[in-house]
């Protein structure tokens, strides 16, 4: 006896249609990278999958005008391997490919990777970043959250009962923005990030900052810009002992967010080291650099 | 529900439960053991399969979802007369093989990553298999067998036209 | 120098075919008509009483077809050697998480869970040992077995090696170091879980395939516990996905437990271990707590050492007696001392227990007193690989146990060579001039000796067998298994060798203790010398009937004979293939199949007295780790390795490097990232997301080479490689990091957190990862 049943879903219509339908407790299933790992240690908690894996407008990746469209259900070595990505947002690319092993990232989506909202979750810092939009879709109608509402604390989003994430918006960074993303993780490869940031930013023609976001990951309950630290960079010139005061300020707001911790002794030191040098490289030196 | 799908080139129908997965589904139902389990959830690369030519762990896949698909597993990896292709030779004659549960996946690793890039450097071998855990080798000789295919493939000039390996 | 045709050649192993393939069928992969599929009830507390256990309800469900308890079988199911502490399902208490009380074989995976989830069963908890050093408190709540001698019932064993008074030596000395060094315990991770298949026999016996390495001694257990006569109860023993040392005691159960629900359900039964249980239920490699002191002089001779250290043998004894007799030999380090004291105490406690794993107890001290003999070191500002240099064990030596080493002792070769091989100088004389920024490079060696076989542990002796059949196909049996490990090759290119024909004629069967000759436990790295020289001999007592029928061919006497690859040539010059002499041989009624049996040369150990004779051998060995730390986030990213081993003779090239990197592999991830983080007798990383072993990436280049400082007694001059090859590797890391940081770091795994801040964080754990796992998968 199936403890549950399969279904797929060709369009973004059929799939609203199957996850609303009544009696059933339906949930989507994208690249099944966090559900069957979640299966071991939880109990059923539905009754139908709704494979919108391939729906065709969830699995491209759009630019247009001034704006890029990633479908939920696209995969990261798709994204990692997409050359508008590579060349409009690279350290969402970075990010990308530092989740999980080849086979995971062949499954692995956006918009699991969103919906699961674990604290380490890889993609979040950047989208976050990029101000991005998750787009959904229910029986309502559509509507659009920002990515960093729609997260709301650990393996915990806004997202609600028989809704579907279909894609992730945002505006493309200014021809001279540069990015960032660095992870730490307890190894060299396949890693859960013990922490992370993302950073975009950009110098006007006089050198002075006057574009950047930031973004860590896994070090407070859900991804958000540290818009504080961000407005004590604008208008300065790009130097070490700014970003070490801005560094020393990130982690002194993080840590005002969560209090001190068990793990607070090593985030404090890690997070100014990460965030001191994705300002350098992207301000000092070239730009996208996946460090470890 | 009935599960139609192409397994090594070959048409497959099978009747499984809704909730089973694709390692699952090769192993028990089909029979074909070659495909192993050794954490279910998809950090070990046991259960590596090629699907739709992409590497994927068959165990966080949901065996229906393979329905009108071609899947890949090592039983279909060789030459055209049955014997093993150049990369299990090479496995073979370099000593990358010990207890050899990893090694299934490791070959479907190889040939996905030789498929996508003709002479990797051995940097990028391991990043290519660093889904796939071993715990007898140290790698060494697995990385030496993939970069010894990878420049008689280059010379022979049969890389990268190997879309479908049981030819 | 004999120049041989197969030993020290390149070869093939002789499974991998299959293997790559994907037809090697593994226990897991086994099915037969009728079998069922079995799951064990396993506690979720580290410590308890079983209050009740009422197995009746899991029958009610639908599919189960079988369950069992300890009182299935015969004296409740106690087993064990050489303690007889362990039973196959709980009797009245449990001692660690995840230890097994009742199975259930059903008709389905679904239905043997739903089944285990079914029975009732209440734990009482019982206060927990939960610290190694709280063992043996006066009022320290009670794990091993009750003791008629007084003793207290947490003690194992206590395991002394004394020469002269190291206590008096130390305070002569002119440098003397004291440091504490810590260990955790190391879970082996073969990919293959375990897992047994047990099939009734008609006439009432059972034969169980087990993914194990000591077929023996699992069919002594189920005759002893199954009441089953020695006739009824076969072991075979199939391709197995890596021990490690790890399938033996756990899988001894696990043999136990299908073969009882096979029994009593009259059909076959398979278990096989999800990988949370095997990580939760398995046993692991001992936690050790080290103090060692050591003294030597200002011109950097050593002169003292004091090693002191309590050994975690966890719930179960298992193999910790053998291993903490290994430790204590290997304590001190190959070097010479004046004076020399080691006391190790084993004790029980309530977490996994501590059975055998690579290097056996070698693998915990060496990681201590490597990063002592570094330590003093530098404190006499004497380079480390000069001061092993002059401290180290040569022929001609007298070890701390009073052993004299007269022969095959290759550690000063294997330093210089490794020396050079890693350019160790110029990168010493680099790195120390750049000690700032956030990552920085060091550069750190280990040494190592590690004896062969079993020692003093036990009889030391390994039988084989070989035939040639009528078709000219030729078998060999042996004792000792190959569960990846290369042995099967290796006795193929041995019998090869010494019968001057192609390998590709012999077949080497599985281990099956119906055609097998008992040759004691798989383990030890004694393969090749055990085995290797069985299978040496067998082939000798063979080859005399082989040559007398060659002159009985050629008419004329034996040292008129020379072989020409496999044909035989007299006086005539006429080549004669190897085929018409074993015709010939048949046709004057010779027999063409013999046994051959090697016993270990005589040694001796005084256990009161800790001197004696430990081991007929030594393998020796040196290892150099090259690392980048990166302070601020406490990475430590491994750049080269380089290992320089005496293993006595390569035979089987490309096995003796794979053992060389595989091993290296264990000790990185011993030395980096493994950690279960047992809390209150739980662990906390039960799958492979969070109990982290090295990928690829992880892993540098390895520059491997071996010395063959042969030893007269290994069949062709070797030793063994399988187990030192890890010994080394962890203190090498943790000697570089030393180096690049100025940070030692004293427990174990040189995580992030230690190595960014010197201490260890841990978050506070639960109970849950042990608990969920245990029911639903």
């Amino acid at each position: 006896m199936a403890k549950y049943d399969y279904v797929m879903a060709h369009t973004v219509e059929e799939a609203v249609g199957l996850l609303n339908e009544p009696g059933l407790r339906s949930i989507p299933l994208a690249g099944g990278t966090d559900i069957y790992v979640a299966l071991r240690v939880n109990p059923v908690w539905f009754d139908r999958l709704v494979d919108i894996g391939r729906i065709p407008e969830m699995t491209e990746i759009q630019e247009d005008e001034n704006r890029i469209s990633i479908g939920a259900a696209v995969t990261f070595s798709k994204a990692a391997g997409s050359k508008i990505l590579r060349e409009k947002v690279p350290f969402l690319v970075e990010a990308c490919e530092s989740i999980g092993g080849p086979a995971v990232r062949n499954c692995g989506t956006f918009g699991g990777n969103v919906a699961n909202a674990a604290v380490c979750a890889d993609s979040l810092p950047s989208l976050v970043c990029l101000e991005a939009t998750a787009h959904l879709v229910s029986p309502k109608g559509e509507r659009q959250i920002k990515v960093a509402h729609l997260v709301k604390a650990p393996h915990e989003t806004g997202i609600e009962k028989g809704e579907l994430l279909t894609h992730f918006s945002f505006d493309i960074p200014s021809k001279s923005a540069r990015s960032c993303f660095i992870k730490i993780g307890r190894r060299k490869a396949q890693s859960i990030s013990r922490l992370s940031i993302a950073v975009l930013g950009s110098l006007d023609s006089e050198n002075n900052i006057d574009f950047v976001r930031i973004c860590p990951g896994a070090a407070v309950s859900s991804p958000t810009r540290f818009l504080n630290v961000e407005n004590a960079l604008i208008g300065n010139q790009p130097g070490e002992a700014l970003f070490t005061s801005a560094a020393d300020q990130l982690v002194a707001e993080m840590i005002a967010s969560t209090g001190r911790r068990w793990s607070t002794p090593y985030k404090e030191v890690a997070l100014k080291a990460i965030a001191e040098r994705s300002l350098k490289k992207i301000f000092l030196e070239d730009g996208s650099a996946h460090v470890n | 529900m009935l599960i139609k799908f192409t397994l090594n080139n070959k048409p497959v129908t099978v009747e499984a439960p809704a909730d089973i997965t694709l390692s699952v589904l090769l192993r028990d139902y089909l029979k074909m053991t070659g495909t192993k389990e050794a954490c279910e959830v998809g950090e070990c690369g046991s259960c590596s399969v090629i699907l739709d030519g992409e590497l994927v762990n068959s165990c966080l896949v949901a065996a229906p979802s393979v329905m009108g698909r071609e899947v890949t597993s090592i039983e279909g990896i060789h030459d055209a007369d049955g014997s093993p292709n150049d990369l299990q030779r090479n496995f073979i004659a370099k000593g990358a093989v010990q207890c050899g549960y990893c090694i299934p996946g490791m070959v479907m690793a190889s040939e996905a990553l030789l498929a996508k890039k003709a002479e990797p450097t051995r940097e990028e071998i391991r990043i290519a298999l660093a889904g796939n855990l071993c715990r007898c080798t140290g790698y060494m000789q697995i990385v030496d067998a993939i970069e010894t295919t990878a420049e008689e493939r280059t010379k022979n000039g049969t890389n990268l036209k190997r879309e479908n390996r049981s030819q | 120098m004999t120049e041989y045709k197969y030993i020290g050649k390149p070869a093939q192993r002789v499974d991998a075919l299959d293997k790559v393939m994907g037809k090697t069928k593994y226990v897991g992969d086994m099915s037969l008509p009728g079998m069922l599929y079995a799951r064990t009830l396993r506690s979720d507390q580290p410590h308890a009483r079983i209050k009740r256990l009422d197995v009746s309800p899991a029958l009610k469900v639908p599919g189960v077809i079988a369950v069992i308890t300890s009182d299935d079988f015969a004296n409740h199911g106690n087993f064990g050697f050489p303690i007889s502490d362990h039973y196959m399902l709980a009797y009245e208490k449990v001692r660690h998480v995840g230890e097994g009380i009742a199975s259930v074989a059903a008709e389905t995976p679904e239905a043997a869970i739903e089944g285990v989830n079914a029975i009732i069963y209440e734990l009482e908890p019982l206060p927990a040992v939960l610290d190694m050093d709280h063992a043996l408190d006066p009022d320290a709540p009670q794990v091993g077995p009750d003791r008629t001698d007084r003793k207290h019932p947490n003690f194992i064993g206590h395991f002394p090696v004394y020469k002269g008074n190291p206590q008096d030596k130390l305070a002569e000395c002119d440098v003397v170091s004291d440091h504490q060094y810590e260990t955790v315990m190391q879970e082996h991770a073969y990919l293959e879980t375990e897992g047994g298949l047990a099939i009734p026999t008609a006439e009432g016996g059972v034969t169980v395939y087990l993914s194990c390495q000591s077929p023996f001694i699992p069919k002594g257990h189920l005759c002893s516990t199954l009441n089953l006569p020695d006739d009824r109860v076969r072991i075979i023993v199939p391709p197995v996905g890596g021990t490690f040392g790890g399938k033996d005691d756990l899988n001894y159960q696990t043999a136990g437990q299908v073969a009882a629900l096979a029994l009593k359900s009259g059909r076959p039964v398979r278990m096989t271990f999800s990988r949370e249980e095997s990580i939760i239920a398995s046993y692991k490699r001992g936690a050790m707590r080290m103090k060692i002191r050591l003294g030597a002089d200002k011109d950097g001779t050593l002169r003292a050492c004091e090693f002191k250290s309590t050994y975690d043998s966890g719930a179960y004894s298992s193999q910790s007696p053998f291993s903490s007799w290994r430790a204590s030999i290997h304590a001190m380090g190959a070097y010479r001392y004046d004076d020399c004291s080691v006391d190790i105490n084993t004790v029980y406690s309530n977490t996994s227990y501590a059975g055998a794993y690579r290097g056996f107890g070698n693998t915990e001290v060496c990681s201590g007193i490597e990063q002592a003999i570094d330590e003093m070191a530098d404190a006499l500002k004497i380079d480390p690989i000069e001061f092993r240099l002059k401290n180290c064990l040569k022929v001609g030596d007298i070890t701390p146990h009073g052993q004299m080493l007269d022969e095959s002792v290759g550690l000063t070769d294997c330093l210089l060579k490794v020396r050079k091989m890693s350019d160790w100088n110029r990168k010493r004389d680099e790195f120390a001039n750049k000690s700032d920024g956030d990552k920085r490079r060091g550069i750190g060696v280990a040494a190592l000796f590690h004896g062969t076989s079993l020692g003093a542990e036990g009889v030391d002796e390994a039988s084989s067998t070989i035939e040639i059949h009528e078709d000219n196909l030729i078998t060999l049996t042996s004792g000792l298994t190959d569960y990846g490990t290369g042995a099967r090759t290796v006795y193929t290119l041995v019998a090869a060798e010494i019968l001057g024909v192609d390998p590709s004629r012999i077949l080497v069967h599985n281990p099956d203790t119906n055609t097998a000759i008992d040759s004691g436990p798989t383990v030890a790295s004694r393969t090749t010398m055990l085995g290797g020289n069985a299978v040496r001999i067998a082939v000798l007592n063979l080859i005399q009937n082989i040559d007398w029928a060659a002159a009985d061919y050629l008419q004329c006497d034996l040292h008129q004979i020379h072989r020409d690859g496999e044909n035989y040539i007299g006086p005539s010059e006429e080549p004669i293939p190897w085929e018409s002499v074993v015709q010939h041989a048949r046709d004057m009624g010779l027999v063409l199949s013999a046994h051959g049996r090697w016993t270990a040369p005589e040694i001796d150990w005084d256990e009161e007295k800790g001197t004696g004779t430990p081991y007929f051998a030594y393998h020796f060995g040196a290892q150099v780790a090259e690392v980048e730390v990166d302070l601020k986030t406490g990475l430590t990213d491994v750049k080269g390795i380089w290992a320089v081993h005496d293993l006595g003779k390569v035979i089987f090239p490309q096995g003796a490097y794979g053992q060389l990197y595989g091993g290296i592999s264990h000790g990185l991830g011993y030395a980096l990232y493994e950690d279960l983080d047992f809390q209150d007798g739980f662990a906390q990383n039960v799958n492979f997301d969070t109990y982290l072993i090295p990928t690829a990436v992880d892993m540098p280049e390895i520059q491997g080479g071996f010395v063959e400082a042969a030893f007269s007694k290994g069949p062709f001059g070797a030793k063994n490689i399988a187990e030192p090859s890890m010994v080394p590797t962890a203190p090498a890391i943790l000697n570089a990091i030393a180096n690049a940081t100025g940070r030692r770091i004293r427990k174990l795994p040189a995580n992030l957190e230690r190595v960014m801040l010197g201490k260890t964080l841990a978050k506070k754990g639960s109970a849950e990862s042990c608990k969920i796992s245990l029911k639903i998968t």
